[in-house]
């Protein structure tokens, strides 16, 4: 089992669920209206602390996808203006920058290329040269031209970890607004301090790596750039309109996000459980360190049943975490279609029964396996073992193209 | 438990997954009557008086019951689960629904929740300057924010709000409407950049919880060219015979959550084939996204599978929600039931209030409704009475607004006379004269 897509459930999550649900349907009007508001300060105090941040600049939406786009949809574009994506970006928020590019008045999107392997200093160099390429005015004299750039802090396909911080910097150097899309950040990463990093946008999914109940996710917003988030989607109620008298007296931020539209808020709620129960297990920089270790330790195990390579060769600290990416035992010249993609995906949970997201990169097809808790070394070789029979029936099956 | 492995299939019914043989037993027998017999079926405080299913809903324990099996087999492996089982679950879901409500399949998709809906009709158009966006006094509070925040943006459409206060007719309401369409400046922009009006028309609105009539209102728009928005978030479950498809109307919204009966949180969006270009994106933008140069667009159906990761459990398990219902009796038999319960339990409420029916609260139009007697009168009935009913303020007194669900009786509204009657007292007394 491996939870880099989806999350999965505690028992300890699981329960508190149940105890949640229960008090809910006993008086759907008492929780909403009386219980629910202080509980859910509490959990956005606690994640705040985790994160380095303040209360008042931590809210919870339902994924990182729906933070990202809430930021993205917010700024008033311009034709000139330019949003920075990369090749590596998650394929909905590439396609969320396309949209808004489509939307009239139409503005720019720059895609910066990302090729794994790589190194951080490499990276760092060519972000650098990218944003400095970007053409630098706006169609109009009175408002500034606004360049905004995602940036993962672990990209998905392949699972890496890119010098964000120092791309955060980057940007900050060039005059640029920084998303970052931390999605598989939280409970993985450990020292993550959104405040220090100077970033100034921060999306992470809780039901990935902290074992918070779908749906439950963390949208980050410094005080500094508040005003930029007119609207929560939907719009809330506490939504105040800069023609209102009242407009600069009134919270505008936290408050667009405590009342969206009825939606379950059990998962928000069960955060606190989970945080208790990875505190139990050892605490963040004890489960991180095994799940570390274990996907080191696993990817190599991985790389020897294939006969292949682990994507992060010797730069194994820089680039992985939790996640390993291992290359799979396809040779580039069979086209990696839809039906092979496919055929991985069903033989490995029908027959298998396990499953790695496998992605194409760089022309080659990778297999990315997520270190967790409850996972050992036996379970890679398992995944080595399913992998290689796949891939031997897929190379078979295609031998006229070889 | 049934066997989930891989499927073909384009359309699967949750019992092919979990096993809800128990469900099936229980539909087989007689059904208990209308009322408190019908506590027992869902997770109520047996001391709590629910007369306020409107806000957010109950779900039946053994919709609970399908949620939970549910979940458990989504745990057991998100990845097969999500990647393999879901979308069967889920276009089965969207067949049923389409049938009840008179769309075809491929114009119904599920969101979130009614706000969620619309905001996305909504922040699909492409305004433009001169461009009118429609609502009513009576509109939804955060539907009202909407407009609003779309026309503090660039480049700033205009709201027009329609004037609308109970007590009136339907027959009254469509001729203010109608007037108030013809009274709107209109622009001759070039053909291919025609002037939008955008009207948000309640089928039934939230405070006062009253009928509009939504289908000639929708007649009126499209006699002078204007798009209609249906809030519908009442409706499914409470109306009958709703046919979207028949009403002309441009867009419509209904929460599934509410007097449907099922689990929170799940709505339908509908949207007929030949707007579907407009809806260009769902909110997040799902990797199913086309521009609309792209041969393939606009792929409605498509871009609503998939918005990031979200709890599709609430979506799965509404045929067991309507199993209930039909086992209950059926749509008819259950709207009956409650609206003469509405009826004559308003009645009694308004004998003991001594006020007069849709339902007037006893409080002196003096005495100004602040925030203060908003939060008496909401800590006081879930506190002390134990038991709630929407207030709120409209045409210069203060009302309640009471919901009569399957399990309702009149009893329930003579406790909240009590109650209410007792509260009013109470702020009366406050506030001197």
């Amino acid at each position: 089992m491996l939870p880099g897509s989806y999350g999965s459930l505690s028992k300890p999550v699981l329960q508190a669920r149940n105890e949640l649900t229960t008090l809910i349907e006993r008086n759907p009007d008492k929780f909403m209206r009386l219980t629910f508001l202080p509980l859910f300060m509490h959990v956005r105090e606690r994640l705040a602390k985790l994160i380095g941040a303040e209360t008042d600049e931590l809210v919870l939406i339902p994924n990182a996808s729906h933070g990202i786009n809430t930021v993205l949809w917010n700024f008033e574009w311009l034709p000139s203006d330019i949003l920075v994506v990369v090749t590596t970006t998650y394929d909905s928020i590439l396609k969320t920058a396309q949209y808004l590019s489509d939307r009239p008045p139409h503005p720019q999107v720059s895609k910066f290329k990302l090729e794994f392997p790589t190194t951080h200093a490499k990276i760092i160099s060519s972000f650098r040269d990218h944003l400095r390429a970007l053409p630098r005015r706006s169609s109009f004299p009175d408002k500034p031209q606004q360049v905004v750039a995602v940036i993962d802090s672990l990209v998905s396909n392949p699972g890496v970890l890119l010098p964000w911080k120092e791309m955060v910097k980057i940007c900050r150097e060039e005059g640029i607004f920084s998303v970052v899309d931390a999605a598989h950040s939280i409970g993985q990463e450990v020292g993550i301090d959104v405040g220090a990093s100077g970033c100034d946008f921060w999306i992470s999914n809780c039901h990935k790596w902290l074992f918070a109940e779908r749906v439950c996710a963390m949208l980050y917003v410094p005080k500094r750039n508040q005003h930029i988030i007119k609207s929560a989607f939907p719009t809330a109620y506490w939504y105040v309109s800069p023609s209102d008298k009242h407009f600069s007296q009134f919270p505008r931020f936290v408050s667009q996000f405590e009342w969206n539209g009825t939606i379950d808020v059990i998962p928000y709620l069960t955060v606190g459980a989970a945080l208790d129960f990875r505190q139990w297990l050892g605490g963040e920089e004890k489960i991180n360190a095994y799940c570390h270790s274990l996907a080191l330790a696993g990817g190599m195990r991985l790389a020897e049943i294939l006969g292949t390579e682990v994507m992060h060769g010797k730069d194994e600290d820089e680039l992985t975490l939790n996640m390993v990416n291992v290359l799979l035992p396809i040779p580039p010249r069979i086209k990696y279609t839809e039906a092979i993609d496919y055929t991985i995906r069903e033989r490995l949970l029908n027959d298998w029964n396990t499953y790695v997201a496998h992605y194409t990169h760089n022309g080659k097809v990778w297999v990315r396996c997520s270190a967790q808790v409850w996972n050992e070394v036996s379970d890679f070789e398992y995944a080595g073992k399913a992998l290689k029979a796949v891939c031997e029936e897929i190379v078979e099956s295609h031998k006229d193209e070889l | 438990m049934p066997d989930w492995t891989f499927t073909d299939e384009k359309s699967l019914a949750l019992p092919a997954v979990v096993d809800l043989r128990q469900h099936e037993e229980l539909f087989k027998s007689v059904p208990p009557p209308f009322g408190h017999a019908l506590h027992k079926f869902f997770g109520f405080d047996p001391e709590y008086i629910n007369l306020n299913h409107g806000s957010y809903g109950s779900l039946p324990n053994l919709v609970r019951e399908a949620a939970d099996k549910l979940t458990t087999l989504v745990e057991s492996n998100p990845d097969k689960f999500i990647r393999f089982t879901s979308l069967p679950l889920l276009t089965h879901v969207r067949e049923r629904l389409a049938k009840f409500i008179g769309a075809n399949t491929d114009e119904v998709v599920l969101v979130p929740n009614a706000s969620h809906g619309i905001n996305t009709v909504l922040k699909n158009f492409e305004w433009q300057q001169g461009d009118i966006l429609i609502d009513a006094t009576t509109t939804y509070n955060s539907i009202m924010k909407t407009l609003q925040y779309i026309s503090d943006i660039t480049p700033h459409p205009q709201v027009s709000e329609f004037k609308l206060e109970f007590p009136t007719t339907h027959a009254q309401i469509i001729s203010s409407f109608r007037d108030h369409l013809r009274s709107l400046p209109r622009q001759s922009n070039s053909p291919n950049n025609p002037q939008k009006i955008v009207a948000v028309i309640d089928s039934i609105a939230s405070n006062p919880g009253v009928l509009l009539p939504w289908r000639e209102m929708i007649n009126i728009c499209r006699e002078e060219g204007v798009w209609s928005v249906i809030d519908a978030a009442h409706s499914i479950g409470q109306e009958l015979n709703i046919n979207v498809g028949a009403s002309g109307c441009d867009f419509w919204i209904t929460n599934c959550h509410k007097w449907l009966l099922a689990q929170r949180s799940c709505a339908i969006l509908y949207v007929p084939k030949r707007n579907q270009h407009l809806i260009k994106s769902a909110f997040p933008t799902p990797y199913t996204y086309v521009s609309p140069s792209d041969e393939s667009f606009p792929r409605f159906v498509l871009q609503f599978e998939w918005t990031g990761t979200i709890d599709v459990v609430p979506y799965l398990t509404i045929g067991t929600t309507l199993d209930f219902r039909q086992w209950l009796g059926g749509e008819e038999k259950i709207n009956a039931y409650c609206h003469s319960v509405a009826l004559e339990g308003g009645r009694r409420l308004a004998e003991i209030l001594g006020t007069e029916v849709n339902i007037r609260l006893p409080i002196p139009s003096q005495i100004k409704y602040s925030w203060a007697i908003d939060q008496t009168l909401r800590e006081q009935l879930l506190n002390v009475w134990n038991t709630y009913v929407a207030h709120f303020p409209h045409n210069g007194k203060i009302w309640v607004r009471c919901s009569a669900q399957v399990w309702s009786e009149v009893s329930d509204f003579e406790h909240a006379g009590k109650a209410l009657r007792a509260i009013c007292e109470e702020i009366v007394e406050a506030h001197g004269k």
